[in-house]
């Protein structure tokens, strides 16, 4: 029987190397407690990052840990999943990472619904690079590669996964710890994708989307309590509402995960004998005769 | 009369089934004990425009193409238009004049004509004109002596699977082909026989085929690939044969998560890979950097077509090499092996995936349509040649904080444990790292891990691949190439040799890292040198001439029209520079 581990047992010796006041803490805090109150083990937590100030993050979770390219972090984890089915495999990422360079892996992601969970780490910005505008940037930002203000409208992540069918959406504050760990616990719970968007702010560079603006503008969807996180056009209506952003789990559904519909076997992929030489192998020249 | 020698090219429109056809010639041959190998020329579409299907048969294992096409079945006027000129003089040519009759001015005097009405043929006697091609093939089949009952059994095998009335059409298509023949042409002989010899222990298959194989034996469990022409046969192989080994293959939704996905997959311990061609290739660029910094074994299976950009999708090429070798931002080891032959197909693809796990890094099998997508007559493969190498895989528990993943070792290779395995957590991160994984920009360190990932080159020289020396080793002309120009550069020598003309052939099978001793070694005493490779720059010849120098007669023989080389494009530049001593021409 393994030992019920602390947060603390997910921490790695190294020192993270985001700004003081970062959310991204908030993220990496959350996801070591929601860790352990699932009992998971770090040998057995796989946790797949992209590039940016949000894909540090990989570094500092003990974990079987793949730090990769920019925006691939998903097709890594999709593999992984399929792989190994007895891993618990968590993708993070920033906005840039998934909605700009990495928006086609994360489409098709969804459409897949591989039982793996997505933390997108949003900051409206991309810090790493010092502050350029971001794909969920408010238009008219202001930043060194759009100084007359960003043109370009912000994408709505959550309602583009929504539409492309996703099967669990969920959206939280780094400043509310508590509220993250449930959801991202519920994430990890859900059977299938199961996306986690955090805001997170960015507190070098973005100076209007602050700790301070985020506590005026967002609401949890449950503070209504007739909300149903089921009903799929509810959640379309808020999700595409104009003004305060909707946290909370706003969508949750059950439908088949890619791994069941793969007709794969449920042991991991590098424990399948290779070794021996099977006598089906010499079988199949019959058909080339 | 020629005997047992022959090319059939089978020209008609694309979808008009003239490949079911085609492959059913090929597999007479074969089954009448001769040595086959098929070429597919088709447009880069579904249905109608031009397409092709060459049909070479020989007493000699390997060889490719012939010099001419020694019969052209035609379909219609622009199958003739389009190929006469390739028909070698004493040829023949079955036309298919239902709907247009040859005009004059097309006609050739030095080869003969069977001129049959297959459509009409088909559609009146036999109720269906697609039988039209089964119709030729009973005509081809009376004119150059196939076996008849071979014939009807391998129809029988194709069109059993339909219904019992397409069946009845097509052997009554048969009977009608080589009466046709007995009635109109008794007087007029084709020039051409069979004789039939054992079919032995051999096999018939699609270099694709073999490479899906050699993945599938060598424990490959886990593809992931994007429909690219010519190399989605190995992904729609895998797909196929792969899930009965427990194993999956995906479709991706581009070439970037392809091979995402294959390094995800491998990262977990299973024997992972992709099959793409040179615009996909491209787009895996980045994370094949990534796997060699990752230390993950990852198998690439590059099925070369004519670039750049689209290029001709149908169509071969060689072009593709600088880029195996050299592509990427930053340094990595890799390997890049090159099968001649669709049986080395299926062996260098084991080899692969046991480079790639006891070295860590990733590992290229270069092939190219002219031979992935080439059928070919092979011996029975032998699986007790085949073994599965799994290198420094780590599966029992390691002590976390002594072990390390990325270990400074004397041959570089670190042992590799994965994920699930107690205590070995760790980081893989594409950003420069420590022997422990861990993020580090020190100039020490960053020295000691390109000395460690790199110095893996070195320590894998003497796992690689050997080339093949063929043809007389102390001849004074020496000859370079690889791949698909195997089978051309073989018939080549072959034939200096019958006229009294030695000469020596290396083919490679590793590329890279690029046997430089072998290479220097097998230069030494040759007079002439000749490199045969299918594109414009010469990218193999540049390479040789890295390692040995400027050699005064050193021959570049290319070309990059998209189709392989005839031997006699090879012989001609031999005799012309070597043995005529016309100056070379120097283009550089």
């Amino acid at each position: 029987m393994a030992a019920v581990l602390t947060p603390k047992d997910f921490a790695t010796a190294t020192p993270s190397w985001w700004c003081p006041g970062c959310g991204d803490y908030g993220v990496l805090s959350a996801l070591k407690a929601a860790l352990a109150d699932l009992g998971m083990q770090p040998k057995d937590v796989a946790f797949i990052s992209g590039i940016g100030c949000s894909g540090k993050i990989s570094g500092y979770l003990h974990s079987y840990a793949f730090h990769g390219v920019h925006g691939r972090a998903l097709p890594v984890a999709t593999a992984v999943k399929l792989a190994n089915r007895d891993l618990t495999v968590i993708a993070a990422g920033g906005d840039g990472d998934g909605y700009a360079i990495g928006a086609g892996h994360f489409l098709h992601a969804v459409r897949r619904n591989p039982n793996i969970t997505y933390i997108v780490m949003d900051n409206q910005t991309y810090g790493l690079t010092k502050g350029q505008s971001s794909p969920t940037s408010q238009t008219g930002y202001v930043t060194g590669t759009s100084p007359q203000g960003n043109p370009d409208a912000p994408i709505n992540g959550l309602a583009v996964a929504l539409a492309a069918g996703a099967s669990f959406l969920a959206r939280g504050f780094s400043a509310h710890p508590k509220q993250v760990v449930e959801l991202t616990k519920a994430a990890i719970k859900h059977e299938g994708f199961s996306i986690v968007e955090v805001m997170s702010p960015c507190v070098t560079y973005n100076k209007i989307n602050t700790y301070a603006w985020f506590k005026e503008n967002i609401y949890y969807v449950n503070e209504a309590p007739d909300y149903d996180p089921g009903d799929r056009s509810h959640a379309f209506d808020v999700l595409s509402r104009e003004g305060k952003i909707p946290l909370g789990i706003i969508y949750q559904d059950s439908r088949a995960t890619l791994e069941s519909l793969s007709h794969l076997g449920t042991t991991p992929l590098a424990q399948l004998d290779i070794v021996s030489r099977s006598p089906a192998y010499a079988a199949m020249q019959e058909a080339y005769r | 009369m020629v005997v047992n020698d022959i090319e059939i090219m089978f020209g008609g429109q694309a979808g008009d089934g003239s490949l079911t056809t085609g492959d059913l010639i090929a597999g007479v041959f074969k089954r009448m004990g001769l040595e086959v190998y098929t070429y597919k020329d088709f447009p880069s579409r579904i249905r109608g425009g031009h397409t092709n299907y060459v049909i070479r048969a020989s007493e000699h294992p390997n060889w490719g193409m012939a010099d001419f096409v020694d019969c052209l079945v035609a379909f219609d006027l622009e199958a003739v238009e389009a190929h006469l000129d390739e028909l070698r003089p004493g040829g023949f040519i079955i036309f298919d004049n239902s709907s247009e009759p040859i005009p004059d001015g097309v006609r050739r005097s030095d080869v003969t004509w069977y001129e049959v009405p297959l459509a009409k043929i088909a559609k009146s006697d036999l109720g269906l004109e697609l039988v039209r091609n089964t119709i030729s093939l009973g005509v081809l089949s009376a004119l150059i002596g196939m076996d008849r009952s071979i014939v009807r059994e391998l129809v029988s095998n194709a069109y059993k699977r339909k219904s019992e009335k397409v069946l009845d059409q097509n052997l009554r298509a048969i009977e009608a082909g080589e009466q046709y023949v007995e009635r109109h042409f008794a007087e007029w002989p084709s020039g051409y026989a069979l004789r039939a010899g054992a079919d032995g222990d051999r096999l018939i298959m699609m270099g694709n085929d073999a490479i899906g194989y050699g993945a599938l034996v060598a424990g490959c469990r886990f593809m992931a690939g994007y429909p690219i022409t010519p190399a989605t046969d190995v992904l729609e192989w895998m797909a196929k044969h792969v899930p009965r080994f427990g194993g999956i293959a995906v479709q991706a939704e581009d070439e970037l998560s392809a091979i995402n996905m294959v390094l995800g997959a491998a990262f977990t311990g299973v024997r992972a890979m992709t099959a793409t061609s040179g615009p996909g290739q491209a787009l895996m660029t980045e994370a094949i950097g990534l796997a060699g910094v990752l230390e993950i074994p990852v198998v690439v299976i590059e099925c070369a077509r004519t670039g750049p950009s689209t290029g001709m999708p149908t169509k071969t090429e060689q072009s593709n090499l600088n880029h195996l070798i050299f592509s990427g931002h930053g340094e990595i080891p890799r390997v890049v092996l090159a099968p001649g032959t669709v049986e080395d197909s299926f062996y260098l693809t084991v080899d692969a995936f046991n480079l790639a796990e006891k070295y860590q890094c990733p590992v290229f099998v270069l092939s190219e349509q002219a031979l992935c997508q080439s059928k070919a007559t092979l011996p029975s493969l032998d699986l007790s040649r085949t073994s599965v190498e799994r290198g420094k895989l780590q599966t029992e528990p390691v002590v976390f904080g002594e072990y390390k993943r990325f270990a400074f070792t004397a041959d570089g290779v670190s042992p590799r444990v994965i994920p699930g395995v107690e205590g070995g957590m760790h980081l893989a991160a594409g950003s420069e790292h420590n022997d422990a994984g861990v993020i580090t920009e020190s100039a020490l360190n960053r020295r000691r891990m390109m000395d460690k990932r790199m110095g893996k080159m070195e320590s894998m020289r003497d796992d690689l691949p050997k080339p093949i020396i063929h043809g007389d080793p102390q001849a004074e002309i020496a000859i370079f190439g690889y791949g698909s120009n195997r089978g051309p550069i073989g018939e080549a020598l072959e034939r200096l040799w019958q006229a009294g003309i030695a000469a020596r052939f290396f083919e490679f099978r590793t590329l890279w890292p690029f046997p430089e001793a072998e290479v220097r070694a097998f230069v030494e005493g040759a007079v002439h040198v000749f490199v045969v490779e299918n594109n414009y720059t010469g990218q193999l010849e540049r390479l040789i001439r890295y390692v040995v120098g400027p050699l005064e007669h050193m021959h570049l023989v290319n070309k990059y029209d998209g189709r392989p080389f005839r031997p006699i494009e090879i012989i001609d530049p031999i005799e012309k520079y070597a043995l005529l001593r016309v100056p070379m021409e120097v283009r550089r």
